[in-house]
């Protein structure tokens, strides 16, 4: 009897045990949510083997934002990675590649000429507004650029350079130049899209454009009305461009207003490559608009083109402002237009 | 050239007043994220 008592005994407690066992095991799965990083006892280890299913790990503050109540966010380190090396990476191989490539254009292509000439006769090209509101855009953009490129690149290149005091003094008032200018900056991409949309839906006229190279790789003269496919090109990637970097910029600007810090870290990504890709397309724009075309800077410089600047790279609507204000119309103006 | 200066002088404008109303919105880490109970 006392033999068959022991046996049930150690039956009974080996059931036990495995019922014990067969409780915790799920409980020991779920690992990550089990470790109280605030708890006296808990080891550094234990902290490192709950990151491996990639979740964070929250402590428990008493201050208003939660948010700093989270210790240790693996996805965190992807997005360092990002902004510290990736990022670097795709700006550099983007803009010093976009400079490289119109350097070798240049010397291969060489400026693009007048080739009839000029005539003498000017035709209004851009009214003031335009101009304002472009170079308003232009200029905050150039400020936007290198005060943004200094976040990129201003610790690893400009830090050395000139030492951590005067690099502490820039980086603030960087900053600063950086977030206020985006307002003049979006009301300047608003203004864009609204005045010349109609000038730059897409035709057939920039397919046959296209097809020819445009006029800038080899000599010829496709047609084009007053914005020809590339400068259509511009103007998408200002709009959609310039639209995508203040939006995102935005939510950076206010922090956690709107996103958690995923959607947080998805708007820098976002912001910060669409930005380097703008600048390096814009590199191209501020190519072909001084150095690379004879007579194109006057467009945005003065307002006015010459009239066989007209006809060779925009003879379509040469021939509308024609029909629209006749040959002696006051749209034409003497060659000696005062300077402004 | 008129343009351009009246550009630059109007883009200082819209961000001096964006700076005045974003200082006006937003308050400091310190002030932002605390309680009447922390000292700093």
């Amino acid at each position: 009897m006392a033999r068959f008592v022991a046996q049930a005994r150690f039956i009974i407690g080996a059931l036990a045990l495995a019922l014990i066992i067969a409780i915790a095991a799920p409980a020991s799965a779920q690992q990550p949510s089990a470790v109280n990083p605030t708890a006296a006892s808990v080891k550094e280890q234990q902290l490192l083997n709950a990151l491996g299913t990639g979740d964070a790990i929250h402590g428990r503050v008493t201050i208003p934002d939660q948010k700093s109540a989270n210790l240790i966010h693996p996805a965190g380190r992807d997005w360092r990675q990002f902004h510290e090396v990736t990022l670097r990476w795709i700006a550099a191989i983007a803009i010093l590649g976009m400079l490289v490539i119109l350097v070798v254009f240049y010397l291969v292509r060489g400026q693009v000429k007048l080739e009839s000439g000029y005539s003498g006769r000017r035709i209004v090209r851009f009214n003031a507004f335009e101009r304002a509101v472009h170079w308003m855009t232009a200029t905050c953009f150039i400020i936007l650029g290198l005060t943004g490129l200094n976040i990129t690149f201003g610790k690893p290149l400009l830090l050395p350079l000139i030492g951590e005091p005067a690099f502490a003094g820039w980086a603030q008032w960087a900053k600063y130049a950086h977030n206020y200018l985006s307002f003049p900056f979006a009301i300047g991409v608003f203004c864009i899209f609204l005045i010349w949309i109609v000038g730059n839906i897409p035709n057939r006229v920039d397919l046959e454009w296209t097809k020819r190279g445009g006029g800038i790789v080899g000599h010829d003269h496709p047609p084009a009305y007053r914005f020809n496919a590339g400068q259509k090109m511009i103007y998408w990637v200002v709009v959609i461009g310039g639209t995508l970097v203040a939006a995102s910029g935005y939510l950076l600007m206010f922090p956690f207003y709107v996103t958690d810090i995923q959607g947080m870290q998805l708007a820098q990504t976002v912001h910060a490559i669409i930005a380097v890709l703008f600048v390096a397309v814009m590199l191209a724009h501020i190519y072909i608009g001084t150095i690379g075309m004879e007579g194109a800077f006057e467009a945005m410089g003065e307002g006015t083109v010459d009239e066989n600047w007209a006809r060779e790279h925009h003879p379509l609507w040469l021939e509308q402002e024609m029909a629209r204000t006749g040959p002696n119309e006051s749209q034409r103006q003497p060659m000696a237009t005062p300077a402004e | 050239m008129k343009s351009f200066v009246l550009a630059c002088v109007v883009a200082i404008a819209i961000a001096a007043v964006a700076g005045f109303a974003l200082n006006t919105v937003q308050k400091p880490a310190d002030q932002a994220y605390s309680t009447t109970g922390v000292r700093l």
